[in-house]
């Protein structure tokens, strides 16, 4: 039992990690938490399931969702969020008016989603199994599409942490979300950099929506929460960190698990809450956030 | 905005007859114009909350629905289960949510920013599934906060047609217009100036010898005061407080008006307020003159609030009505 619940755990904790990442990236790029990002992930997951009832294959669909996802956070920076930073510099607006954007964009998103496909719930589903692996009489609530979850997630990490290591993109991104004015005068080009990052950030949602929705179904919203899971990773993670962001979601995810095997189903998201409260308490930065404390 | 100095019994003198105004005008329309004015009012209150939280103090909620939930909670329950007369039981609510509210805002006065954002958010998440938890809060099906017809002496100043929602019209207007007459007295006070000084730049204000933080802790225990008791109201409007009743989409809607208001604008939230409750009726009348389906019907109120929620950000970020008065400065200027 206690094998199956880490094990499940892990399979959604993949998904935050995947969510908070793609939160971290426009966080780093862009000082921005992008509320839209759900509404970006499920609109790519749009697009596969229409892929998918057109080609009959969800082999096919999943990397064209994967690269409208990333072609649609590139559209969303160039678009919408250099517009923002062009037009709302100052007042008591300027720190809430990217939340509020995006929140925005999340409300457009999901209401054109509507209006093209409607809110009723659609099935997405993938070739694998929903069904859990049985080891001779004991069947584990671990399916082959939790495995596919976990190895999709874990390469998604994998090929960012290898980009962002030991690449000259890599570093670009890095030093331009340290010091942009500096990175700019080094001769990178921040604004190009920044957009890269917007569409890492969206083809790792992206793969979120397209790996999970399987396993549930697919509606304007049903990604929502996942964000909020997302975020809450995230947020324990420390903004800034990439690898808080996998461990912040790892962490969520394994501890929603047993929270949902041992305690009840209802309560995750108030101990969601509650986790997040103990570690901004002690750490106000997230786990792997700088140690910048306030100035007053 | 704070240049009329108008003294705290001027303002509640000119309340009082926006009060007696608007409660004459309620003899003369119809019942769901009445239901909507009381909406109106109660978004009043829900909005300056978070006005005053991110406009004058510089913080930022994404839970204030949570905390409406808390005054809904409280004011049903001490109605239905201790059988308070009705304005206590608002009054109950608003204190209870101040509680939280104080314990919320002290854990809020360390974070900053997005940081802030994400634990509102998981409160506004996470919050209403307590009432599954507790017998006493009534689980999915809520607690009953039916107040039932107004009493007699109201209904002997209102006239013979005395409904029901004309009642609730005029406890929602005479609540807001209490509420705004404290925050714009408040907001003029030695407190609303350290919150202001506090949000244009932190590090001068303590220089200054402003208890930073301690304002920030304050600012959220208003705030919050207000939220609950526009939760209460909203409970009351409804007759019943659910699990349902106070979703996420309403702490986003809050401070979506907030921002049509321009955040740092009390007035303003009465914009805000009346645009939020009319979106839904324009927008379905649209969808129906468009001869729409399912879809659009489901679908434009969304996509008409997202809409303005952007272009007013875009391109009005100081709000609805401050930015006009800026404009015709810079033209003066020019001239």
């Amino acid at each position: 039992m206690f094998i199956d619940t880490l094990l499940i755990g892990i399979s959604s904790g993949a998904i935050y990690s995947l969510m908070a990442l793609a939160l971290v990236l426009v966080w780093r790029s862009t000082r921005v938490v992008n509320f839209a990002q759900s509404g970006q992930a499920v609109l790519s997951t749009y697009i596969g399931y229409e892929i998918t009832s057109k080609t009959h294959n969800y082999w096919i669909s999943l990397p064209l969702a994967i690269i409208c996802g990333a072609l649609i956070g590139s559209l969303v920076d160039l678009l919408f969020m250099s517009l923002l930073s062009k037009r709302v510099k100052s007042g008591p607006i300027a720190e809430i008016a990217p939340v509020i954007a995006t929140l925005g964009l999340l409300g457009l998103i999901q209401s054109v989603i509507g209006l093209i496909w409607g809110n009723a719930f659609l099935q997405y589903p993938s070739p694998l199994s929903g069904k859990g692996f049985t080891f001779g009489s004991h069947t584990v609530p671990f399916s082959p599409q939790n495995l596919f979850i976990v190895l999709a997630s874990a390469t998604v990490l994998a090929i960012f942490g290898v980009v962002f290591r030991f690449t000259n993109l890599g570093l670009a991104l890095r030093a331009s979300s340290f010091a942009p004015e500096i990175a700019q005068l080094a001769g990178i080009r921040v604004s190009r950099v920044r957009n890269i990052g917007w569409s890492f950030a969206g083809a790792a949602g992206a793969v979120a929506g397209a790996v999970i929705t399987p396993t549930s179904t697919l509606s304007p919203n049903s990604l929502d929460l996942l964000f909020v899971s997302g975020f809450i990773a995230a947020v324990i993670g420390g903004l800034d960190s990439l690898v808080g962001a996998v461990v912040g979601g790892l962490v969520l995810g394994i501890g929603f698990s047993f929270i949902l095997q041992y305690i009840s189903s209802s309560v995750t998201f108030l101990a969601g809450f509650i986790i997040l409260m103990i570690v901004l308490l002690v750490r106000p930065r997230g786990i792997f956030g700088k140690r910048v404390g306030r100035n007053a | 905005m704070l240049k009329h100095r108008l003294t705290p019994l001027q303002r509640a003198g000119i309340l009082a007859l926006i009060g007696i105004a608007l409660l004459t005008a309620s003899r003369f329309i119809g019942e769901l114009r009445d239901y909507q004015g009381a909406q109106v009012a109660v978004y009043v209150i829900a909005i300056s909350s978070i006005t005053l939280l991110t406009g004058y103090s510089g913080q930022i909620s994404l839970g204030h629905g949570a905390v409406m939930a808390i005054g809904g909670y409280g004011a049903a329950l001490s109605f239905s289960l201790w059988h308070f007369p009705f304005v206590i039981a608002l009054l109950f609510g608003t204190f209870v949510g101040t509680v939280a509210g104080f314990v919320l805002g002290v854990a809020a006065a360390r974070l900053s920013g997005p940081y802030l954002a994400g634990t509102t958010l998981a409160l506004a998440v996470g919050l209403p599934t307590i009432a599954d938890q507790f017998k006493v809060l009534g689980g999915e099906q809520g607690l009953s906060f039916d107040i039932g017809d107004a009493p007699p002496w109201a209904r002997k100043l209102g006239g013979s047609e005395f409904t029901q929602y004309k009642w609730f019209f005029w406890i929602a207007v005479i609540a807001a217009l209490i509420t705004l007459w404290a925050i714009t007295n408040l907001l003029h006070s030695n407190y609303g100036r350290n919150w202001r000084a506090a949000r244009n730049n932190a590090v001068a204000a303590s220089l200054a010898g402003i208890n930073v933080a301690r304002g920030k802790i304050l600012a959220f225990t208003v705030s919050s005061a207000l939220a609950s008791l526009a939760g209460a109201l909203f409970g009351l409007l409804l007759g019943i407080v659910t699990p349902t009743a106070f979703p996420l989409s309403l702490s986003f809607a809050i401070v979506t008006g907030a921002v049509l208001a321009g955040v740092s604008n009390l007035a303003g939230s009465i914009v805000g307020a009346v645009v939020l409750v009319t979106i839904p009726e324009v927008s379905g009348a649209l969808a129906t003159h468009l001869g729409g389906s399912q879809k659009v019907t489901a679908n434009l109120p969304g996509l008409v609030t997202s809409l303005l929620l952007i272009l007013v950000v875009l391109f009005m970020p100081h709000g609805l009505r401050i930015r006009r008065f800026k404009g015709m400065k810079k033209l003066r200027r020019n001239t």
